[in-house]
């Protein structure tokens, strides 16, 4: 597999989410994340510091939904690519 | 026997229109990618919005230097009265001139630099250099030996950062559009350093950083508007 970018990642991560219905358990969204749980760490604790997504409490289970940023991102990743690239930023 | 001195040819309107025109188009590069960068924290992005937000800095004081020489009839910055504002505006003026290319140049090269942390600080320190060199150096000679460095360094580093990359056509464009901003931006710092020395071609040195700062804009909102 070709190494993702990071905004590609984060991308991919809020996406299975969102097809989730928007609430997804944690260990779910490492499955279908395709990274290693190091590495799911690590951009976990990056989604929720950033504010995308937040962890929610359903029935004592936890689950991760987007937050209106996220949703903001998802609309916005292609702007976002594209300005990354005309600028070669 | 002192040599007259040409007569300066653009009025203060002039330079309040130009350096109004530069500011606003800074400013709006700036707070127009705010959205992009709260979204994604990205380096690049944040690079790039500082470098403008120093260019906005940059014009802005560097209408307050043109505007106090203009109105008491000054030849440079350092007969500004007392002399100690003479030398803080020049320190601050070379400062963010020089950080701001810097951080334009450093956006889209931040990737290739190992020591990530430490290279804002480093532009910072060599930005602090150059402003205190001029101050200390205080002659036209230097000053256009100052200027070609800046210049040539940036070349250079323009060239490091485009080498090996993908999409030459697109590349090449923004390479050019940076080049003239690098040049005409100098040429910009060397007509306060050296008021006479350029004189008869402002005019041209305004409309095309004018077009520059025109067309980078421009290209910003069309990438970053929704």
């Amino acid at each position: 597999m070709a190494k993702r970018e990071k905004l590609e990642i984060l991308r991919d991560t809020l996406k299975v989410i969102q097809e989730n219905r928007n609430a997804i358990k944690p260990t779910i969204l490492l499955r279908k994340s395709r990274m290693s749980s190091s590495r799911f760490k690590e951009y976990y604790n990056e989604l929720i510091g950033s504010g995308l997504v937040k962890e929610t409490t359903h029935n004592q289970d936890k689950f991760i939904t987007l937050t209106d940023k996220g949703y903001r991102f998802l609309d916005r990743y292609k702007s976002i690519i594209e300005f990354i690239e005309e600028f070669d930023l | 026997m002192p040599i007259p001195l040409p007569q300066i040819t653009l009025g203060i309107g002039a330079e309040i229109i130009y350096s109004f025109v530069i500011i606003l188009c800074s400013l709006m590069i700036y707070f127009g990618t705010k959205e992009l960068y709260d979204l994604t924290s990205y380096k690049g992005i944040k690079y790039f919005r500082q470098a403008f937000l120093f260019f906005s800095i940059a014009y802005l004081l560097r209408f307050i230097i043109q505007f106090i020489v203009m109105s008491f009839n000054l030849h440079e910055i350092l007969e500004i009265y007392p002399l100690v504002l003479g030398y803080f505006a020049l320190f601050i003026f070379m400062y963010l001139s020089s950080i701001s290319i810097f951080y334009l140049i450093y956006s889209m090269s931040w990737k290739k630099f190992k020591e990530k942390s430490k290279m804002p600080f480093i532009f910072h320190s060599i930005a602090i250099l150059i402003a205190l060199a001029s101050i200390f150096f205080h002659n036209e000679i230097f000053y256009i030996g100052l200027n070609v460095l800046l210049l040539v360094s940036a070349i250079i580093l323009v060239g490091i950062a485009s080498y090996n990359q993908k999409h030459k056509l697109k590349k090449n464009n923004l390479l050019t559009t940076y080049l003239l901003l690098f040049i005409f931006f100098i040429l910009n710092v060397f007509n306060i350093l050296v008021p006479i020395f350029l004189e008869s071609l402002k005019l041209v040195i305004y409309l095309v950083s004018l077009g520059i700062f025109l067309t980078i804009l421009y290209k910003v909102l069309k990438k970053s508007g929704d």
